[in-house]
């Protein structure tokens, strides 16, 4: 071993100085702000000094009508987008996991939506759900003989087709995922296994699902921080319409930041989604010790 | 699975009708809807076209990959080959950095930049992003799996760290530098809710941004939206097609060393 010189320690400090100071600046001290403008009141556009107001914002913020709603929609979508996703993932990698034909090209086509831009799939989802009659999932309804309807514009409708989007965009991911987790479990199981005769349903619920718990938990906890702050195809297709139905908790820290300047408020906000994304990695890692 | 894209495609390629065809394949066709698209821009301001978005985002995206790979792996190498103080404490931080979600430090981060007087800059795009927890942890993990001897010689050769980090480690750590090159840019092309908050100024929106400017578009202007959109789509599903290999493999890497 060679004893390293004063100079050199000092060389070291060198190499992390870089990303010590983008962090300090631009995570960990923003961190601590978030936490302290949350007790101020700090309007952008008309006070340029932030006023004490203790835990205000907070009763301000969980008392307007636009909060249950915000969280409602956003644990609505997390419940229904995270299982749904992970139930065809799983489904979808196990049959391209067999030697399918083609199966290549499968796999590009789910991941194309994945590395297309959200924006861009979002503009195109609201043509196809295009409220006139001249929208195509209408003209596909009158079609079949229904009725046209407002899609997006119709508040029971909007939040699913949100879903939809969600849904689709993100499929190739999951299976991806899922299919690098059915790589790692080893050949011999399964020849074990066949030596004994076991039907294929029991091979998937006795071997292959509890083996792939690893993966899923993965997915599960990723997934389900990642719904908690769904935003752009919200902002891009109904910016939280119509009324506050598809209005989720990033879209209310969003426009009471940056639409109404209240950055006390969009503080708030964020201390409360900091405080159940961490309630979320306090579960995950419950889980995983159990393991 | 591809047939909104398949339709956008389509319709982008049809002349444009005031009634939305429901056809994936075009009667007649035309390239039209993409110089419109192109050139859309330039009602707002006739200098801009979608190219200026374009170059905006290569821009940034180039910066934040190459000047981010070079943060990240001198303090990878730094935290996983050397012995100082603050060095766990570096370590542990940066892992830290993965659980702050970006939407809580949106407003204070937008605070100051806006104080540092970067609203509207290219800074204020490249500078926030050039430290990443993630790019960090990979590149240390991959550092502690070379052997120690390697740089031991070197240094009885009297080579400085840094020359050793540059010659010695770097050229051997291909695979996880193509690793973090495409997490990096893939996520640097992206983004979004960053720029719709620094960027007010026309002439340097990225990509996302003039995409939105579509929406305000006559709905019934199919042809020009979905050629718009096409535009934005295509060159990464193109480097996609190219690079699958690296791609997925780059995402499964994120997913199970994260």
């Amino acid at each position: 071993m060679i004893v390293a010189s004063k100079k050199e320690k000092l060389g070291y400090y060198l190499f992390i100085l870089p990303a010590l100071i983008v962090f300090s600046v631009f995570i960990f001290w923003p961190m601590i702000h978030s936490f302290i403008l949350s007790l101020f009141k700090y309007n952008l556009m008309t006070i340029n000094k932030p006023e004490f107001v203790g835990i205000t914002n907070f009763i301000t913020l969980i008392k307007s009508p636009v909060f249950p709603a915000a969280m409602l929609n956003t644990i609505v979508y997390t419940l229904v987008t995270v299982p749904l996703s992970m139930m065809l993932g799983l489904g979808f990698a196990l049959i391209m996991n067999n030697n399918l034909r083609f199966r290549n090209f499968y796999m590009v086509c789910f991941y194309i939506p994945y590395v297309s831009s959200m924006v861009a799939v979002s503009i195109v989802f609201s043509l196809l759900f295009n409220a006139s009659t001249s929208g195509i999932m209408n003209r596909i309804l009158v079609m079949l003989g229904m009725k046209p309807v407002g899609w997006l514009s119709d508040s029971k409708l909007a939040l699913p087709v949100i879903m939809l989007l969600s849904l689709w965009k993100d499929l190739g991911y999951t299976i991806i995922i899922y299919l690098g987790g059915l790589l790692a479990i080893p050949r011999e199981i399964y020849e074990a296994a066949s030596l004994d005769p076991i039907s294929s349903w029991k091979k998937l619920t006795r071997i292959t699902i509890p083996l792939l718990k690893p993966t899923t938990l993965f997915l599960l906890i990723t997934k389900t921080i990642a719904s908690f702050q769904v935003f752009t195809p919200v902002q891009v297709l109904t910016d939280g319409g119509p009324g506050y139905a598809t209005t989720t908790l990033v879209t209310l820290l969003y426009q009471k930041g940056f639409k109404e300047y209240k950055m006390g408020l969009a503080s708030a906000a964020a201390v409360l989604l900091f405080i159940i994304l961490l309630i979320l990695s306090i579960i995950q890692n419950g889980l995983e010790k159990e393991r | 699975m591809l047939s909104p894209l398949l339709w956008m495609l389509a319709t982008a390629l049809t002349p444009n009708t005031y009634i939305a065809p429901v056809s994936f394949i075009p009667k007649d066709v035309t390239f039209e809807n993409f110089v419109e698209a192109w050139n859309f821009p330039r009602v707002f301001d006739p200098k801009v076209t979608m190219g200026t978005f374009f170059l905006n985002t290569l821009f940034v995206t180039v910066s934040v990959t190459l000047i981010g790979i070079v943060v990240d792996s001198m303090a990878g190498y730094a935290i996983a080959r050397k012995q100082f103080a603050g060095r766990m404490l570096f370590t542990y931080a940066a892992l830290a950095t993965l659980m702050v979600p970006i939407y809580v430090v949106l407003v204070p981060q937008y605070l100051i930049v806006r104080r540092l007087n970067w609203l509207n800059s290219y800074k204020a795009l490249i500078i926030p992003f050039l430290a990443s927890g993630m790019g960090i942890h990979l590149f240390r993990s991959h550092f502690l799996s070379i052997p120690m001897e390697l740089e031991e010689c070197a240094k009885l050769d009297g080579a400085s760290d840094f020359r050793i980090y540059m010659t010695i480690i770097m050229p051997i750590s291909k695979p996880v530098i193509g690793t973090m090159a495409i997490l990096k840019s893939m996520w640097a092309w992206n983004i979004y809710v960053w720029p719709l908050v620094v960027i007010t100024d026309l002439r340097l929106k990225v990509i996302q941004q003039g995409l939105t400017l579509f929406q305000g578009l006559n709905i019934t202007q199919w042809g020009y939206l979905c050629a718009g959109m096409t535009i934005a789509i295509f060159p990464l599903i193109i480097v996609f097609l190219f690079m699958q290999r690296q791609f997925i493999g780059g995402l499964v890497a994120g997913a199970i060393k994260g």
